[in-house]
């Protein structure tokens, strides 16, 4: 088979088992449900290694295969196929978005067990795989958009997926709202790249690029911008990050599928995706460079005070979502790539065992009253601390190859872009404190109430209630339910793990510098009109990177042994001693309470001005006159005219004069 | 002096002759009594229409001029006419349980309905091919006249008397406005055909007080009928009053005729002032956007919902015609198209459930329907989701082409008002999906303590409610109406056919577009 048939095959599988547990749910028994949905992504998975195997099979050159399966829409002005574009990028895409998911529906047959919308729950989820691999593996921009929105939609349905907890569905609206303003941009992008090279067709647009643009031309500046409004939105970057700590509220599972590894790295995807234009646009690129190290410093800063164990990994996403933006954007694509890939391992990684802790902890998320669980959950302790470890890019681990090419390459690029060296080793610093502040809060220390519990074999199971806001539910589908599902005793939750585990310690010898190059290889084949891509820094010069990286590592998880483990009262005579800060941090920037300032409570208050004042005194008022004029006319006058037929008639009026004025202007 | 008939072109004209001459048999019809009445004087409908659209289709690919060019035969004009009779078509079995039509006591009147029905059609029919201002009009009263009446057609409910008597009034002033504006226009043109108009039009009238004036009475009575924003304040009332297959024919097939004339007449007659109407137009266009959606969003009545709504996507539709180009034209015709699909869908399930559930039309009729009735409540979701312009829906392809009409005639900011309308659309349009889906908290014998009541979404997996199950087992009034569900399925089938493989359609709205490209720039 050719690699766009794999490439279709891919698509197909997971839009099955979205199908099957979409209309079978009713006759499926047990965890039917999770598994064919697991089933379904996991062939996915083989048909993408079929596929790499055939792009392998081409010519450097000829690896940007496309195919179409039918016209969508073609007429005057408008071209619309729905192809599909196999290269590198797309091929490294869907292996990484399909093997993750698979280990990730696998952890979920077992965790979300004892809810009672599995076979819900698992049709979203192949829902959103789908629409994930169709946003990578889209051949133009309407398919993008496509995949885009249903990204989007998915998201929001898995977000809000405990549909009657308040808390769930608030934040899944928040995050549709925020993401649908990052489809706009895309939208607008997408049309004036049609508007100005006539396609909509990837290759077609970008071998047309360069010829039909001058570099920093305005119009490349404004595409590129509008594209990274979509991104951004996507990724979470500044200032449209807010709604991704918020999608925690979703299972935990979700977390690390969706808000982790794939959907919230689209953002990258499409920078690296529609790199001649970042390229023929430098001044964009900057930009985003920029923002992309702002993020990548703020949300570390989030991380170092929030106490909400999701929330703190969820800052940890949108930091490193940073650097993988300021890699794509300086022209370090294979290592923003690189980062991508690890990322996706290490943070799932963090969130299935974050899972199987909140699960101990009998669905508590504050770090604040969990300590001592090392003894109860072994494997948890270690995997966590393997994906802390690779978070924090301790030497050998895939996140210190990854990370620290992206630091090389900025360094090396000359210019201004050593200020991204500099910002990069800075948050590292703090990654790595923070990482492991979650390590030792958790692990270390005195044994709370449920770990020793644990030690004596029991899960514990509390009243169901909201543990956000202390509201009861019941157990009942749309709420999580008491039950509770932990690594240790669950095979496929303890299997999805180990997986994860060791791609996180072994990922990085894909790429080790000077010794084998394996995503730089590969991925040069999507990126062979750059400019930018064969600028490696010398092997001497990654070796010296990777050593201060390295050194940085420690550093940062030493200082966190010594605040947490060695001297406990540490942490807190420091949030004593920087009051302001702590509070400053721990309000997240105090972001949240700017948008509701600014924009929520304006919105709420005009449409409140509109309904109370417009419709009510103006509208009403007149009715209340034209009613006093009508009454004992007769029954069924009276019902018409208490219908205001003369303020229509009146805004009839209105709105003629002027319009008429507005032709007597125009005629003088 | 001599009269000269002029040369009638019956092929041409067929359309029209089949629709006058399958009225007439329909009122005879009516003589039927009882229960045979239905049967033929629906066979006789749905002969006549299918009959005429055959003619249409027939006659698809002809550009002429009929009857001394009174009427122009072509795509646009006959894609116009092929929409309002499949709306007729879908209307017609919509009304058979309707107590407009038959109350059960009292003699049918299915004859008078599907008569007044049919006539709304034909006036339509001329009104989408009308190239004269004496036609113009003529056919728009055709078209508002019986549906005045059809609006208060069931007469024991005083909120049907009223809608009709509204819209009887309102229109009759929205008309007026027209005329007025049509002899404004023909006094500084002199000439009531548009061709003409458009000459003398284009030889230095394009600044005449006397015609702007005239032009901006036309636009005002042309935008009451299509529910322009500010003329739209009629459209919820007459919505929510009138019987709901009527209002179902009101707001797509009004809206499509009503649309071609008024592309015509701006494109054609008036296109050489296109300077001086098109930010006048693109003004009328953004703020009915924003107004039909921001007044959509607190409603409670799914049928108001759906004419503040209408009021939004006739925003959208405008800028089609405020593009001024093919483009805008062709992604205008496609939308009336999905538009036309996703709206019959929505009104079909509101026919079915305002009968079976106590609460009339409210969102609360709706409220657990997922799990009650899956074969209502999938057209319902797939109307909303189209209409809110999700992916794979016709809704998507046609707010993706209205979008790049808008950007390629230099409106980008028209297209960017149709990006945050949508976005401001999705709330409401969730909010039904979400009742739809979720279980139905407000049942009135819902026992104490039943549990926490969903905030969105659902789940088919939630447990049945004891007295909801009880009430599903028992038979109720109307719950198989084959008659509806199939009209339902194929409108919401036909919403995603074209959303997946929208390449027909948009080959067929090219054809409109292409209609009057010689008038375009």
């Amino acid at each position: 088979m050719s690699a766009t048939t794999y490439g279709w095959l891919v698509l197909a599988f997971p839009l099955a088992g979205f199908l099957i547990n979409a209309f079978g749910w009713r006759v499926l028994p047990g965890r039917a449900a999770g598994w064919i949905g697991t089933a379904a992504i996991g062939l996915a998975f083989l048909n993408a290694i079929g596929a790499l195997v055939m792009v392998l099979d081409k010519p450097v050159a000829g690896r940007e295969l496309t195919s179409t399966l039918w016209t969508y829409a073609s007429a005057a002005g408008l071209d619309i196929k729905v192809n599909i574009l196999v290269d590198p990028l797309s091929v490294f895409m869907i292996l990484i978005v399909s093997g993750v998911s698979t280990l990730i529906h696998l952890y979920s047959v077992a965790y979300l067990d004892s809810d009672r919308g599995y076979a819900r729950y698992f049709a979203y989820l192949n829902f959103f795989v789908f629409s994930m691999l169709l946003l990578v593996l889209a051949g133009n921009f309407v398919l993008l958009i496509v995949g885009w929105a249903f990204v989007g939609f998915a998201s929001y349905a898995l977000i809000s997926f405990w549909y009657r907890r308040n808390t769930a569905t608030k934040a899944g609206m928040k995050a549709f709202v925020i993401n649908v303003i990052g489809d706009v941009g895309l939208v607008f992008a997408a049309f004036f790249i049609f508007r100005e090279l006539g396609s909509f067709d990837y290759l077609t647009v970008f071998h047309a690029a360069p010829q039909h643009f001058a570099t920093n031309q305005g119009v490349v500046i404004a595409i590129c911008l509008l594209l990274l409004v979509g991104a951004f939105a996507k990724s979470a970057q500044l200032p449209l990050h807010t709604w991704l700590p918020d999608a925690m509220e979703g299972p935990t599972p979700v977390s690390a599928l969706i808000h982790a590894a794939t959907m919230v790295t689209a953002g990258v995807y499409l920078i690296g995706r529609t790199y001649p234009f970042f390229e023929l646009a430098p001044t964009a690129a900057d930009i985003s460079a920029f923002i992309g190290l702002a993020t990548l410093l703020f949300a570390a800063t989030c991380a170092l005070a929030v106490t909400d164990l999701k929330r703190i990994i969820a800052y940890s996403t949108i930091s490193q979502i940073g650097y993988m933006v300021v890699g794509v954007s300086i022209g370090a694509y294979a290592a923003g790539f690189f980062h991508l890939m690890s990322h996706a391992f290490f943070k799932a990684l963090l969130f299935m065992s974050a899972g199987s802790v909140i699960s101990a902890m009998a669905g508590t998320q504050d770090i604040d009253r969990m300590g001592g669980l090392r003894r109860a959950m072994p494997f948890t302790a270690v995997v966590m601390t393997i994906g802390a470890l690779a978070l924090a890019g301790f030497p050998g681990t895939a996140g210190f190859f990854s990370k620290d090419e992206i630091l090389a390459f900025a360094a090396h690029r000359g210019g201004f872009y050593w200020i991204f060296t500099v910002g990069g080793y800075i948050g590292a610093l703090l990654t790595a404190f923070y990482a492991f502040r979650i390590i030792f809060r958790v692990f270390w220390g005195e044994p709370v109430a449920e770990a020793s519990e644990l030690e004596h074999g029991h899960l514990a199971h509390s009243e169901p209630e909201n543990p956000m806001t202390g509201e009861t539910e019941d157990t009942d589908v749309g709420f999580p339910g008491q039950e509770h599902h932990i690594a240790e005793r669950d095979r496929p939750m303890w299997l999805a793990m180990a997986a994860l585990a060791f791609l996180s310690i072994f990922g990085g010898v894909l790429q080790i510098p000077g010794l084998d190059d394996v995503i730089d290889k590969f991925l040069h084949g999507s990126f062979l009109d750059s400019t930018l891509y064969e600028r490696f820094p010398s092997i001497a010069a990654d070796w010296e990177g990777l050593a201060v990286g390295g050194t940085v590592a420690l550093i940062g998880i030493a200082a966190a042994y010594r605040v947490y483990v060695a001297r406990p009262g540490t942490s807190a005579a420091l949030i004593r001693r920087f009051r302001a800060i702590h509070t400053f941090l721990v309000n997240r920037w105090y972001f949240d309470q700017l948008y509701d300032a600014v924009v929520y409570r304006p919105t709420i208050a005009v449409g409140r001005f509109a309904n109370d004042v417009v419709e009510r005194v103006v509208v009403q008022g007149i009715v209340v006159v034209v009613v006093d004029v009508v009454r004992g006319v007769g029954v069924v006058v009276r019902g018409a005219q208490s219908g205001f037929v003369r303020a229509y008639a009146l805004l009839l009026i209105g709105g003629f004069a002027a319009l008429g004025l507005y032709f007597l202007i125009v005629s003088s | 002096m001599t009269f000269h008939a002029p040369h009638i072109d019956y092929a041409g004209l067929s359309p029209v002759i089949a629709l006058t001459a399958g009225i007439c048999a329909v009122l005879v019809g009516g003589v039927f009594s009882a229960r045979r009445q239905r049967l033929v004087v629906s066979v006789l409908s749905l002969t006549t229409v299918a009959v005429a659209a055959g003619l249409c289709i027939w006659q698809w690919g002809e550009r002429e001029d009929l009857v001394a060019g009174a009427l122009r035969l072509d795509e646009l004009g006959l894609a116009g006419a092929l929409i309002a009779i499949l709306a007729a078509a879908v209307v017609i079995p919509l009304s058979w349980r309707e107590p407009a039509a038959e109350r059960p006591g009292s003699e049918p009147r299915h004859g008078e309905f599907q008569a007044l029905l049919l006539s709304s059609v034909l006036g339509m029919v001329l009104l989408a091919q009308a190239q004269n201002l004496v036609v113009l009009f003529v056919s728009l009263e055709l078209l508002s006249v019986p549906l005045y009446v059809l609006c208060g057609s069931a007469v024991r409910r005083t909120q049907s008397l009223e809608s009709g008597l509204k819209y009887l009034i309102v229109g009759s002033l929205g008309s007026a406005t027209l005329l007025y504006g049509l002899a404004f226009i023909y006094g500084g043109s002199g000439s009531t055909d548009f061709t003409t108009i458009r000459d003398a039009v284009g030889s230095g009238l394009t600044d005449d007080p006397l015609v702007l004036i005239g032009i901006a009475l036309a636009a005002t009575g042309l935008a009451f009928k299509i529910s322009i924003a500010p003329f739209h304040q009629w459209t919820p009332d007459v919505y929510e009053g009138a019987p709901t297959p009527v209002t179902a024919f009101m707001a797509v097939a009004t809206k499509a005729a009503a649309f071609c004339v008024f592309v015509r007449f701006f494109e054609v007659a008036l296109g050489p002032a296109v300077d001086n109407w098109q930010p006048a137009l693109a003004v009328l266009a953004a703020v009915s956007i924003v107004v039909g959606n921001i007044g959509a969003l607190g409603q409670s009545s799914l049928k108001r919902l759906l004419g503040y709504s209408g009021v939004a996507q006739a925003g959208y539709m405008l800028v089609g015609i405020v593009c001024a180009s093919a483009l805008g034209v062709n992604a205008l015709v496609f939308y009336l198209a999905a538009y036309t699909l996703m709206n019959l869908a929505a009104f079909a399930v509101i026919v079915v459930r305002e009968r079976e559930s106590g609460y009339g039309d409210g969102i609360k009729a709706f409220e657990g329907l997922g799990r009650d009735r899956p074969d209502l409540a999938w057209p319902l979701t797939i109307a909303m989701l189209a209409l809110a312009g999700l992916p794979a829906t016709a809704g998507f392809m046609g707010k993706l082409y209205l979008i790049e009409a808008a950007v390629d005639a230099d409106y980008t900011w028209l297209g960017v008002a149709i990006a945050i309308g949508t976005m401001i659309s999705l709330a409401y349009y969730l909010r039904v999906v979400a009742a739809v889906w979720m279980r139905p908290a407000a049942e009135p014998l819902a026992p104490e303590g039943a549990g926490m009541p969903a905030m969105a979404g659902g789940s088919p997996e939630a447990d049945p409610l004891p007295s909801l199950a009880a009430a599903t087992a028992a038979p109720r009034p109307g719950t198989r109406c084959l008659a509806i569900l199939v009209p339902a399925w194929l409108m919401a089938g036909a919403t995603i056919f074209f959303g997946v493989l929208p390449s027909p359609l948009v080959d067929w709205a090219s054809h409109a577009g292409g209609a009057l490209t010689p008038f375009l720039a």
